[in-house]
């Protein structure tokens, strides 16, 4: 069981170093389109035209563009991602911090959509072909046009506003120091031993996570759904059915097993997308992960950490896409034999 | 019982393209509709409710925002941004993503190869991650973030028809149309096209609602239109900042996005509905 899914890792691997590479080079050509000056803009503004020159020299910027991605490269490989323009510090210490909070804002929200989509895919099932069904099917068509902002904000009036029972900004109360242990704040409180604090930090995460988790539990209901009726007109189900197996029985045992693989196929994209979405959320609920730092780069046309954040996005979702198919050859027998 | 709610089924259509066509008059005619200039304001009648609330002002149809700006009218002039990005950004992504889509599965071999890995690059880009990155080298501005999306979004159109394309190009018909020496410009147009053509048109609609929200998402971080102009996202963020004097500001652009979206959605999921045999096969069933 563990080596075809170390196998398919390794394999995953070799195809995932080329993936980043084209998208750092992408990434990196569709910024140098940006008709600001990188060196002027990290000068103090009564900085003369020479040592502006000078610095773009420093900084590789007379070059030509391959050399100039060469010269990035070999730095990022190093472990150098160069500083922010607008920080004036390293980016990769900006990274470090982070990051942790966003995978952890992600990995609640993951739990929250299968949790959802999974109840709602079931729930939609049992109700198929029934007046409620179709109005059940009606109201998921709803929830499938409210994208994750708009349950954030919904989120923020309701309980944050009109009835306060959540915090909505930040990652953890302003009468806390922040622990440092492990940079994923759920972890470090319990490092330290303040269950008060853990709760804490999980409440700030709870409306984010929950919209985010919500607006992408929509469409793993509905693909449950759909291949759950597709497998019930199977033989082996009918056979079951004649042989006076319970519905219960039919559907743990038999129905759920198969269907679950074209939903897991679904939940791997759909992750990927929600770690992106992520970002938007974190701007909503002001909480200090890449997201944030992404905007605000974008807003100040820092480079280094564009260049860097948009890497580490796709790095991670590379990551999700592999234990999301390592999942996928656990869970389906026929694929670990051929 | 099934027969008394089909309308539910194909009754979506219906109201999915009411709703879409109700938003793409307002959009239209947005400057005959509007009750006031979008950008006139007055400092006198800010944060405004609703006019059938005790403090409302019936010149202000739907309140007034921070600045004393019409809410009615922002919300109709928004209306054209979200519906001019909408139609042409969808059909762009639609265009690139189809042509793609059609070389890969008919051709095959190589030409699929590097269509294949180019979207397997940018499926590792989470979508709004991918049009921040673009729209910093493009710019803010609406033709950017038409741009934007169709540069990111045409790998919808082009993971799912590849292979709806594949299939049909082993149909034993286009194999027949190949023997009676239709070129392969001419088979891929006349034989393949029409048979992928509901998937197409379905994909288009979803697309759609797919980017208003994406204009929504840009015009709220500030990159879409400009400061003069108003769109429902940036809305939504002036909004933001007055949260506790007045909820209907941030709640009625909110609205907005979710009955556009959701005309969009209920128009692609009666179409799919009608459309896709496979379903069809299912029902009867």
């Amino acid at each position: 069981m563990i080596l075809p899914v170390l196998a398919l890792f390794a394999r995953r691997l070799l195809v995932a170093i080329p993936i980043l590479l084209v998208v750092s080079a992408l990434v990196f050509a569709v910024l140098r389109l940006l008709p600001v000056d990188p060196a002027a803009m990290s000068m103090p503004p009564n900085a003369t035209k020479a040592e502006i020159e000078a610095k773009r020299q420093e900084m590789g910027l007379d070059r030509p563009l391959p050399e100039q991605y060469a010269i990035w490269l070999k730095a990022t490989l190093r472990g150098d991602l160069g500083s922010s323009i607008h920080f004036r510090r390293g980016v990769a210490g900006l990274i470090r911090e982070t990051l942790p909070a966003t995978v952890e804002l992600a990995a609640l929200a993951m739990l929250v959509s299968a949790v959802l989509g999974f109840a709602g895919g079931l729930l939609l099932f049992h109700l198929r072909g029934t007046w409620r069904g179709e109005l059940a099917d009606l109201g998921s068509t709803a929830l499938m046009s409210t994208p994750d902002f708009l349950w954030a904000l919904m989120f923020i009036l309701a309980f944050g506003v009109a009835w306060p029972i959540l915090p909505f900004t930040g990652r953890l109360g302003a009468s806390f120091a922040r622990p440092m242990h492990t940079g994923f704040l759920l972890s470090d409180t319990l490092i330290e031993g303040r269950p008060d604090m853990f709760l804490d930090a999980l409440a700030h995460m709870l409306l984010p996570a929950i919209a985010l988790g919500l607006a992408f539990a929509v469409p793993i209901m509905r693909v449950l759904r759909s291949s759950l009726i597709e497998v019930d007109h199977a033989d082996y189900i009918r056979q079951a059915r004649l042989r006076g197996v319970s519905e219960w029985r039919i559907l743990t045992r038999h129905s759920l097993k198969n269907a679950v693989l074209p939903t897991l196929t679904l939940m791997g994209v759909q992750f990927g997308f929600l770690f992106g979405g992520t970002l938007l959320v974190e701007v909503i609920f002001s909480y200090p992960g890449l997201g944030n730092l992404m905007v605000e780069a974008v807003r100040n046309a820092d480079l280094p950490i564009i260049q860097a954040v948009a890497l580490a996005y796709a790095a991670v979702v590379l990551v999700i896409n592999m234990v999301v198919d390592g999942l996928y050859l656990v869970l389906d027998p026929r694929l670990r034999a051929s | 019982m099934r027969a008394g709610f089909a309308w539910l089924r194909s009754g979506r259509v219906v109201v999915g393209l009411a709703i879409v066509g109700l938003i793409l008059v307002c959009a239209a005619f947005a400057p005959y509709l509007a009750p006031h200039d979008p950008e006139e304001q007055n400092l006198l009648a800010v944060l405004l409710p609703p006019a059938w609330s005790a403090a409302g002002d019936p010149t202000y149809l739907l309140g007034t925002d921070s600045l004393g700006r019409d809410v009615l009218s922002r919300l109709l002039y928004g209306a054209r941004v979200a519906m001019t990005v909408a139609v042409v950004a969808s059909l762009g992504a639609m265009l690139v993503g189809a042509v793609l889509a059609h070389l890969a599965g008919y051709f095959g071999g190589k030409v699929d190869w590097l269509i294949g890995r180019a979207v397997d690059v940018w499926m590792s880009f989470p979508p709004v991650v991918l049009s921040l990155v673009l729209m910093t080298g493009l710019g803010a501005g609406i033709r950017s973030v038409i741009l934007a999306i169709v540069l990111v979004d045409w790998t919808r159109f082009c993971r799912v028809l590849r292979a709806e394309v594949l299939v049909t190009a082993r149909q034993d018909y286009v194999a027949a149309a190949r023997l009676v020496g239709f070129s392969h410009w001419r088979t891929l147009l006349r034989e393949i096209v029409p048979a992928t053509l509901p998937l197409l048109i379905t994909l288009v609609s979803i697309e759609m609602g797919i980017a208003v929200i994406v204009e929504a998402v840009l015009s709220f971080v500030g990159m879409s239109v400009g400061a003069n102009q108003s769109a429902w996202g940036q809305m939504i963020a002036d909004a933001r900042q007055s949260i506790y004097e007045s909820a209907w500001n941030l709640m009625l652009p909110m609205l907005a996005i979710f009955i556009t979206v959701l005309g969009f959605n209920l128009l692609g999921d009666g179409l799919r509905r009608s459309l896709d045999p496979r379903l069809l096969l299912a029902r009867e069933a």
